[in-house]
């Protein structure tokens, strides 16, 4: 609505408002008045009138008289009534009766504030021009977790990791026996991937066969965690994914600064959490590309504008809160509201934002403020280096248990298949476990935000060493079980791929892959079909299943065939036999060594003696198979 | 020889060979979701976009205004077109020339004059096609799918044996590269939806084949010891698991498209009679894309683009020489454009098939942008015209420009739209936004503009609030 349309409009109605003053006390109802003549928006005139007078009774669940208007449907299909409008004739609207209405038993609202004149002719508008709603908006309020952290007392038992621990009573609740495990080639293939990216080593995996200490398990994944440049080198695909870190993306108007430096280094160096948030937050040195965003040349939509980005970025990534609705309009699937997203955008403003709805401004100004004012707050009258800087504090301050209930969640996710919360970028949906991640949040604050300590708790818990459990994507009652059976990503399989062949030097120095990992190489074809996103948007999982496309990259794409060549050469060069090469090539692929059966297929495959061919086959044939392809 | 097959005897001839692998198929879209998807009678089965990237002059193309010839010391703001108007086979419309063969079948086609293209502020053509592609203006905060794969995902392939979006002609190794690759994805829909890319047209056959120099021998025997590895391996006797399920369903597929004899020879283009190849050899590596999606069609294809590729400051983004490239870009599109109508035609699949040749936007030798929203000028245009290299529609107009339909239900021999005939040569009635190009596409497909799919809980429409309505004067 015109703005000047709708001041004077107020005004009109006001003034007939004091002629004809309303008596609550007469049945008489209030005379109707006209439509309204302006054009109606839902969201800016509608929604407020409703909120104001209608929700408490008939929205979020409550269906007072069997009406309800979370939906257009439910609202327009009417309560024990009947239907309360009919679209275009708003004069014969029960609704419009009821709110004209001076008799206490039919009023409506029933209690409080009547809707004014100025309202009903608004909502008569709305009746005749057609009801609009806006698409997938709906008065149902939604789950707000609790962001404050929870302290959580270990329960009693014999489990020594509190993960086991926590999840015993879990355990009996649902009838899962907490005793099973999974083989050694199984679990150290996993906490290899899981860790360091890398496959193990034929004599990595003897080594911890061989190992008789009874926490074996334990010294294995410190030593993992502990190799600082394979760590580094395989998490920086993860964090790269959540920072829209391209390597190689220019943007015409700049943006899409790299933080790749920042990134490896803190990752060596196992950066406290806190501290890396705040770094990413309120830049230091190369970590500046984050917040910066991506500004396209041009005009762009008010709600892509950097700060913006920033504000749905930050929310996203470290407190698992999805704010991209509410950078528009207020948001149909959280509580969010507009206001509060351009308060969380305009602490990185320099000057004042203009709020817009929906790409139109709606002539207020943004006060910069946290989404969360129990935890603390911005000084809005601060220049903009000091705000940021005190988001940077306020989102990393103890007290923020949502920081790190969301980043615990995410690595129990990545290591797990499937978080506590699902999706992971939704941490206001209810847990399976909610004393599992109070406890592992706290936990991790108390051990001075380390990464690696949380991994080392995860991963050597019984509950990560379990067998894995196929999961279908539509599975809605969860119940924990095992580690789900995941893919390898497009990084971890050419990393893979590239051990297998280098293996053929007989090199005996583990984890070598022969070149840059694929992780800190450039986005090529093979990785894009292979589901490396191209880092535009923030991506925090990646797809896992196979598609179509993928495996005919992977049955004729050249950058394969070229790699197979290369192991063919390798292998075919090394002056084994072909047996033996049949049992390296498993040994080194999938970590174990072919059945009778398998032998003599392999064989056959590569051919007596060993040609490059058929070699270049058979790591074909491993390089798809199954064992190969998912971490179980 | 020619190919006599008809594209439908083909479909149920290969559904009828691969009925019980149709639930495995290639990414197929189950009845039910087909149904909801097409909600409405389609006009058509196949999408064919022929892709004019970077910005084609209307009026040096379709839409002649006033002629004025080349001579020293011209005045630019005099000249509306660059060429002399022709006729064409529908009564009063007119093309300029070098536009002979496409003109000759106009009387099988719609010509919108009046697509207008948004105001994203600065031109950039990499933003403006991601806005043609996908409906929406980047950036955006949800990855927005290629309209190819909307449809690919709504639809599924018509021949379950061909991938149901494939993508002719574009590379990624020029500039604004990471931008065109931000819009040729599914996006949110996954990359079961992704484009089957093909760059070199000519080459087309070596992406349905085994991988460089091996044997078709070879590749059947190395899958088969695949299988029977796969067979022998403990894993396989431990019941079925999700993950393992689409993996070896993916291979199976991917091995159905790599050894098909049919796909194979649809994608190959040494199959075309000589006179036949030569026709659409004239516009290089288009034309043979305009054989190799027709070629396509025949062979059940659902959403096909074709294009020479989007490289800054070549091909029609013509900042320089405007007029003399355009009578090489014009040679390039018109036989083979007019050639891929009458083939179909001759087929009986024009009817059933939809072609739209469209640009990001159109260029004027004067404005830049919009009437109404004028943008900083990207090309400098002298006072007096003293050379051929400032003759020519060098600047980005978004006021008004031409898209061309054929078949698929729209309208024969008819124009829609109006433009000035003076400067700024721009819409003066019945505009057609981007949005309502793609409903209307849709809306040929049986596709309900508001057909949409959720992400992160909220609808993502095929158009931006599915609220663009479908321009039906287009149809007949």
């Amino acid at each position: 609505m015109n703005q000047m349309m709708k001041l004077s409009f107020l005004w009109l109605a006001m003034t007939l408002l004091s002629i004809f003053p309303v008596s609550a006390a007469t049945p008489v109802p209030r005379e109707i008045p006209a439509p309204a003549e302006s054009n109606i928006d839902f969201a800016a005139d509608i929604k407020p009138i409703l909120e104001r007078s209608c929700t408490k009774c008939h929205a979020n669940g409550k269906r007072k008289g069997g009406f309800s208007i979370d939906h257009l449907h439910s609202f327009i299909g009417g309560g024990d009534s009947g239907p309360a409008v009919i679209e275009g004739k708003s004069a014969e609207s029960l609704l419009i009766k009821l709110v004209l209405s001076n008799d206490p038993d039919e009023r409506m609202p029933s209690k409080g504030d009547r809707l004014t004149l100025a309202d009903i002719a608004v909502l008569r508008a709305w009746i005749d021009q057609g009801l609009k709603w806006e698409k997938g908006f709906t008065f149902a309020k939604f789950r707000n977790a609790p962001v404050a952290p929870r302290k959580v007392e270990l329960p009693p038992g014999a489990e020594t990791n509190p993960v086991d621990r926590l999840l015993a009573p879990y355990y009996r609740k649902h009838k899962v026996d907490p005793a099973v495990s999974a083989s050694d080639r199984i679990f150290v293939r996993r906490v290899f991937l899981d860790t360091i990216g890398l496959l193990p080593s034929p004599a990595e995996l003897a080594a911890f066969r061989d190992d008789e200490r009874p926490d074996k398990h334990v010294h294995l994944v410190g030593g993992l965690l502990n190799d600082k440049q394979n760590y580094s080198a395989h998490w920086i695909t993860f964090w790269s994914d959540c920072f829209r870190n391209s390597y190689t993306r220019q943007y015409h108007g700049g943006g899409g600064k790299r933080i790749t430096d920042w990134l490896k280094k803190s990752l060596e160096e196992n950066k406290p959490y806190d501290r890396f948030v705040r770094e990413l937050i309120n830049p230091v040195g190369g970590s500046d590309g984050f917040i910066k965003g991506v500004a396209w040349r041009g005009t762009v939509n008010a709600s892509q504008v950097v700060e913006m980005q920033a504000a749905q970025n930050v929310a996203q990534v470290f407190l698992g809160l999805n704010i991209k609705c509410a950078s528009c309009h207020d948001s149909f699937i959280n509580d969010w509201t507009l206001k509060q997203t351009y308060a969380l955008a305009s602490i990185f403003s320099e000057g004042p934002m203009d709020v817009h709805r929906c790409n139109k401004p709606i002539g207020e100004k943004a006060t910069p403020a946290f989404l969360y004012p129990e935890i603390g707050n911005i000084d809005p009258a601060a220049p903009r280096n000091q705000r940021v800087k005190q988001l940077s504090e306020i989102i990393t301050s103890p007290k923020n248990g949502r920081l790190a209930r969301t980043v615990v969640n995410r690595l129990w996710a990545i290591f797990f298949g499937r978080g506590l919360v699902e999706p992971v970028d939704e941490m206001d949906n209810p847990t399976w476990n909610q004393d599992l991640l109070d406890w592992l949040a706290v936990d991790f604050v108390d051990h001075g935000y380390n990464l690696k300590h949380t991994m080392k708790l995860l991963l050597t818990s019984k509950a990560y060493h379990r067998p894995s459990v196929a999961l279908d994507e539509d599975d809605g009652d969860y119940i924990f079980e095992g580690p789900v059976v995941r893919r390898l990503s497009a990084e971890q399989f050419l990393d893979g791929l590239d051990q297998v062949i280098v293996a053929a030097s007989g090199d005996a120095s583990n984890r070598k892959t022969g070149r840059t990992r694929a992780g800190l190489r450039n986005l090529d074809r093979l990785m894009r079909t292979l589901g490396r996103p191209k880092r535009d948007v923030v991506v925090t999982r990646r797809e896992s299943t196979a598609t179509t496309a993928q495996l005919i990259e992977l049955s004729n794409g050249k950058p394969l065939a070229d790699l197979m060549v290369r192991g063919g050469k390798a292998w075919g060069g090394a002056g084994h036999g072909s047996g033996a090469i049949v049992d390296a090539l498993f040994a080194n692929a999938i970590s174990r060594a072919p059945s009778e059966q398998e032998m003599k297929s392999a064989r056959q495959a590569v051919g007596e003696p060993a040609n490059a061919q058929g070699i270049e086959d058979l790591l074909w044939m491993l390089s798809l198979h199954p064992e190969f392809q998912l971490i179980h | 020889m020619k190919t006599n097959t008809n594209r439908r005897d083909f479909i149920s001839s290969a559904s009828a060979a691969t009925l019980g692998a149709l639930a495995a198929g290639y990414p197929s879209a189950s009845a039910a979701v087909k149904a909801k998807a097409q909600s409405l009678n389609s006009t058509a089965d196949t999408v064919i976009v022929l892709w004019m990237a970077g910005g084609m002059a209307s009026t040096d193309t379709f839409d002649p205004k006033r002629y004025v010839p080349y001579e020293k010391g011209l005045d630019p703001k005099r000249v509306l077109s660059t060429f002399p108007a022709i006729d064409t086979a529908v009564d009063g419309l007119k093309f300029t020339e070098g536009l002979e063969k496409t003109a000759a079948v106009m009387d099988r086609g719609t010509l919108i004059k009046t697509y207008r293209a948004a105001d994203l502020g600065f031109i950039l053509h990499s933003r403006h096609q991601y806005h043609w592609h996908t409906a929406y203006e980047p950036p955006l905060t949800v990855a927005a799918p290629h309209i190819g794969s909307w449809i690919s995902r709504s639809l599924g392939p018509l021949n379950p044996d061909l991938p149901a979006f494939i993508d002719i002609g574009q590379t990624f190794d020029s500039g604004e590269k990471e931008s065109l690759k931000a819009f040729h994805t599914a996006g949110f829909l996954g990359s079961e939806f992704a484009p089957f890319f093909l760059v070199e047209p000519d080459q087309a056959v070596e992406a349905v084949k085994p991988p460089g120099g091996m044997s078709d021998a070879r590749f059947a025997r190395r899958y088969q010891a695949y299988k029977k590895l796969l067979a022998d391996s403990p894993i396989q006797r431990h019941g079925s698991e999700y993950q393992r399920q689409s993996l070896l369903r993916s291979i199976d597929n991917a091995h159905r498209l790599l050894s098909s004899a049919k796909a194979r020879k649809a994608f190959d283009l040494s199959l075309e009679p000589k006179e036949s190849y030569e026709t659409y050899k004239v516009g290089g590596r288009f034309g043979l894309g305009c054989l190799l999606a027709r070629r396509l069609t025949e062979a059940g294809a659902r959403f096909i683009e074709v294009t020479h590729g989007y490289y800054p400051f070549k091909y029609w983004d013509t900042h320089d020489n405007g007029h003399t490239r355009m009578k090489e870009l014009k040679a390039m599109i018109d036989a083979p454009i007019a050639q891929l109508v009458l083939d179909l035609e001759e087929r009986k699949l024009l009817d059933r098939t939809l072609i739209v040749v469209a640009s990001e936007f159109s260029r004027d030798m004067m404005m830049e942008g919009k009437p109404e929203k004028r943008v900083k000028d990207q090309v400098n245009v002298p006072p007096k015209i003293d050379g051929l290299q400032h003759y020519g529609m060098h600047r980005h107009f978004t006021g008004a420009g031409s898209v061309l339909l054929f078949g698929g239900g729209v309208k024969k021999g008819f124009v829609y739209g109006e433009t000035a005939d003076e400067r700024p040569c721009t819409t003066v009635k019945d505009p057609v936004t981007t949005e309502q190009l793609h409903a209307s596409i849709y809306r040929a497909l049986g596709i309900s503009h508001d057909h949409h799919y959720n992400v992160e809980q909220r609808p993502f429409y095929v158009t931006p609030d599915g609220t663009a309505e479908p321009v039906m004067d287009l149809f007949g």
